[in-house]
């Protein structure tokens, strides 16, 4: 029995590097997305273009606009005469924002009575918009502030643990690192079994004296191993290249993306075992990773979706998965709490690999 | 090389051999890298739309559209070729009349291929390109094309018309023969030779001969020592599917050391019957038992009594010979030092010094034939199950194949094949003849054309059908 498992996890690891397309699936594309999304996803607002309707133009109003100017997240202030054309830049996203500001402005400071400010933002980026407002909400609070020279007898002061500075990369990094890890392993196992059945080396294998078990056994392996190095390397690169603070222990997350990794496997081989071509296969890596990546609270937070998607979201590996790789590189996860969302993952590898099993020893007998 | 007006000439050659890219040449879908071609006065290359009007071609597989029914692929064809929608000449010749409004991915094999000539019929082209319009066909379906396109073309019209059935090229006005895309012989076939078989003869001779040498695979084949008379036992086979039947109460038992052809039309049910007895497919009712084992019973142990060859080359692509090799040793379970000694022995018997290094893809088909049947006597199985070994492969490699499977057979290994090339179910032992899902008639090869009344197994073999349909 050894033999032959032997024999079949040989020829997998050499499939998977004689084809050029696999190849390049485990060494160059988890790594060239590595580098490209962690300096393209950001949640962060910067560089924001602004417009001002200064029907003022007084020194008050000027002062106003000088803070915009200086703050680090706005970037241009284009300076427009009157309303349509205010319109027009939001119209056309040459703006996110407009600043109104009303020609009786400085007459009402000077005068110590009421005055408003408008802001106008660009609904249809909903996140940016909803950032940039506040952000310019806080600049002209710092100017009222200053101008009333008062101070608010509560002093709120924030601190921010595990990402003092809300380093955004540190967060996305620690995601990517699951994402990427999802990708390449659905890949290898979804594949492998549709190829096979393609070119018609399945029914070969099925003709030897190899159990259903041994097979599932050699299309379990190699792909899980060449993962864990994928996904071992570009944890590291995240400590090393990106200066990601690792806060936890590096055999607890090793040990936590095998048994993530396992799920991933059962899943891939269970979409493997249905799929009788490729095309099928790569059809069905879709359907499961665009919900998966979605239901994983990485754009949104599992809390805040409505109950039935949470419900859903215990059968999705990559919830799990993102958050143990999140909290033991930032926070240092202690092992207990990694051990209960270990238990989730370990019951979908279970369901999935035997699923996977079951099908093919449909399929044998 | 030329091809004479209003006359048949068939080009052949075996897969590979640069027949497809001739015909593409032609007709314009390719483009020489040096050389002229001139068809009907016209340059492919450049005249192509002007060409294009006078041509109907048929690709291999049909060139339909499966998701159309019949009648919308004629229509479909007939639009694009900018002809009338006057089908009733072509329907009845075809016999397709009755199946107007099925799909055509739903027809048969002999039908697809009928309604694919009708396609390209369409409009009276003066030059007619078929590219192995009878590949994997029976031969009763080869039979009523040849005489469709007889009957349909104008005495004007040339016909082009690829092959890899040497009987079938030898009935042409002229033949073209292709050896690794080379011209080896062009003129009448009947001046080459008066028969089919001697024009095989001379085939071969024209590609450098075959001598017959001592199958080394047979030598180094260790009999296994055991009593039994039948090895190979097929016990009520039975596969349904819904309410069809595709293989309905298929009993018969192989001696040891027989080779045994299951033979029948596309859609009989022989490549079932052939799945069921390995256990590829689970039979509906019934069993199979392999050198004593039951397959329902000890699946693993049944199979690894078998050696197994797949219709099309099914190894590893991706890996080297060696590596082929080495797999397949070591799935079948060879320890180390007996894993090497029958690689070194496989090596041996099939030449393959030279080209351990090379990916099994890049071989050319002869070769790939040879690693297959490597691989599948490597754990010297008494038992062999060859599904149409030999299709698409050359003369030379074909008879070098069956100098080893005749041999291994002589020292005792069983042989259960399936073919569509009829000459060589006369290499069988014993014959199960297969049609709509049962055996119509079983029995030597000289006890199958007496019974039949004919002079070689392709009459044999359409007597015999058309016998039993008229029972039913």
């Amino acid at each position: 029995m050894l033999i032959r498992l032997i024999s079949l996890i040989k020829k997998e690891f050499i499939t998977i590097w004689e084809d050029k397309r696999t190849r390049a699936i485990i060494m160059v594309m988890p790594f060239m997305m590595f580098f490209v999304f962690s300096a393209a996803i950001t949640m962060e607002v910067r560089n924001i273009d602004m417009a001002v309707l200064d029907n003022s133009n007084s020194f008050e109003s000027k002062s106003l606009i000088e803070k915009f100017d200086n703050s680090p997240y706005f970037r241009k202030i284009y300076y427009v005469n009157g309303f349509e054309e205010l319109k027009e830049k939001i119209d056309t996203q040459k703006v996110l924002i407009g600043v109104y500001i009303n020609n009786d402005f400085s007459k009402n400071i000077k005068a110590n009575k009421q005055v408003s400010v408008e802001i106008i933002t660009d609904g249809r980026q909903t996140n940016s918009a909803s950032i940039a407002g506040s952000y310019a909400t806080q600049i002209i609070n710092g100017y009222n502030m200053e101008l009333t020279k008062s101070v608010s007898p509560v002093n709120i002061s924030v601190r921010n643990w595990f990402n003092a500075n809300l380093e955004y990369r540190w967060y996305v990094l620690t995601v990517i690192v699951a994402l990427l890890a999802l990708v390449v392993t659905l890949l290898l196992t979804a594949l492998s079994v549709a190829r096979e059945r393609e070119l018609g080396t399945f029914d070969q294998l099925i003709i030897t004296p190899l159990s259903s078990f041994e097979i599932l056994l050699g299309k379990t392996i190699p792909p899980f191993i060449l993962a864990l190095t994928v996904t071992s390397i570009m944890s590291f690169l995240a400590v090393t290249v990106f200066k990601i603070p690792f806060a936890g222990n590096p055999f607890y997350l090793l040990g936590a993306i095998a048994v993530s990794l396992l799920s991933i496997v059962g899943v891939g081989l269970s979409i493997s075992s249905i799929a009788k071509t490729q095309q099928q296969a790569i059809l069905g890596i879709i359907t499961f990773q665009m919900p998966a990546v979605l239901l994983s609270g990485f754009v949104s937070p599992v809390e805040d979706m409505p109950q039935f998607l949470q419900v859903l979201t215990y059968a999705n590996p990559l919830r799990f998965f993102i958050k143990i790789t999140r909290c033991i590189f930032l926070k240092g996860m202690i092992l207990e709490d990694i051990i209960t969302n270990l238990i989730p993952l370990i019951i979908i590898a279970c369901i999935t690999l035997s699923f996977a099993a079951w099908m093919f020893k449909k399929q044998l007998d | 090389m030329e091809i004479e007006k209003g006359k048949i000439t068939g080009l052949i050659g075996a897969d590979g051999a640069g027949k497809t890219t001739l015909l593409r040449l032609v007709i314009g879908l390719l483009v020489a890298d040096k050389g002229e071609i001139s068809t009907l006065d016209l340059n492919p290359e450049k005249q192509k739309n002007i060409l294009n009007t006078k041509i109907g071609y048929m690709p291999q597989k049909f060139g339909l559209y499966e998701d159309l029914t019949v009648i919308e692929n004629l229509k479909l064809y007939a639009d694009l070729k900018n002809v009338s929608h006057d089908f009733d000449k072509l329907l009845e010749f075809t016999d397709l009349k009755r199946f107007q409004t099925r799909f055509a991915g739903k027809l048969s094999g002999g039908m697809k291929q009928k309604l694919g000539l009708a396609c390209s019929l369409l409009g009276n082209p003066e030059f007619l390109v078929l590219d192995e319009p009878s590949v994997g066909v029976d031969p009763i379906s080869r039979r009523d094309l040849m005489k469709m396109v007889r009957q349909l073309i104008s005495p004007d019209t040339t016909v082009l018309w690829s092959t890899a059935y040497l009987d079938e090229a030898h009935s042409f006005d002229t033949a073209v023969v292709m050896d690794k895309g080379k011209i080896i012989y062009q003129g009448s076939p009947h001046l080459l030779a008066k028969t089919a078989q001697e024009f095989e003869e001379k085939v071969i001779e024209l590609m450098g001969g075959y001598k017959k040498e001592e199958s080394l695979v047979a030598k180094s084949y260790v009999p296994h020592d055991i009593d039994m008379e039948y090895t190979v036992f097929a016990d009520n086979l039975v596969k349904k599917y819904g309410d069809f039947y595709a293989v309905k109460n298929n009993t018969f038992k192989i001696k040891k050391g027989e080779i045994f052809g299951l033979l029948g039309p596309n859609g009989a049910g022989k490549s079932t019957s052939f799945k069921m007895m390995c256990g590829l497919s689970k039979p509906t009712s019934g069993t199979t038992k392999i050198f004593g084992t039951d397959m329902k019973e000890n699946p693993t142990k049944a199979r690894s009594y078998l050696g197994y060859m797949a219709q099309k080359f099914s190894l590893y692509g991706n890996l080297t010979v060696e590596q082929n090799l080495n797999f397949f040793a070591g799935v079948y379970g060879l320890n180390k030092k007996d894993k090497q000694q029958r690689i070194d022995e496989m090596i041996k018997s099939f030449n393959f010094e030279k080209v351990l290094k090379q990916k099994a893809d890049e071989l050319p088909l002869g070769f790939k034939q040879r690693l297959s049947m490597a691989c599948a006597v490597m754990h010297n199985p008494p038992v062999l199950f060859l599904d149409e070994p030999t299709s698409g492969v050359d003369v030379v490699a074909r008879r070098d194949f069956w100098n080893h499977i005749t041999s291994l057979a002589k020292k005792g290994v069983t042989v259960l094949i399936t073919t569509h090339f009829m000459d060589e179910a006369e290499f069988c032992d014993r014959i199960s003849l297969f049609y709509r899902g049962q055996t119509i008639a079983i029995g030597t090869p000289k006890e199958l054309k007496e019974k039949a009344n004919a002079k070689n197994m392709e009459e044999t073999f359409i007597n015999l059908i058309k016998e039993s349909e008229v029972k039913y």
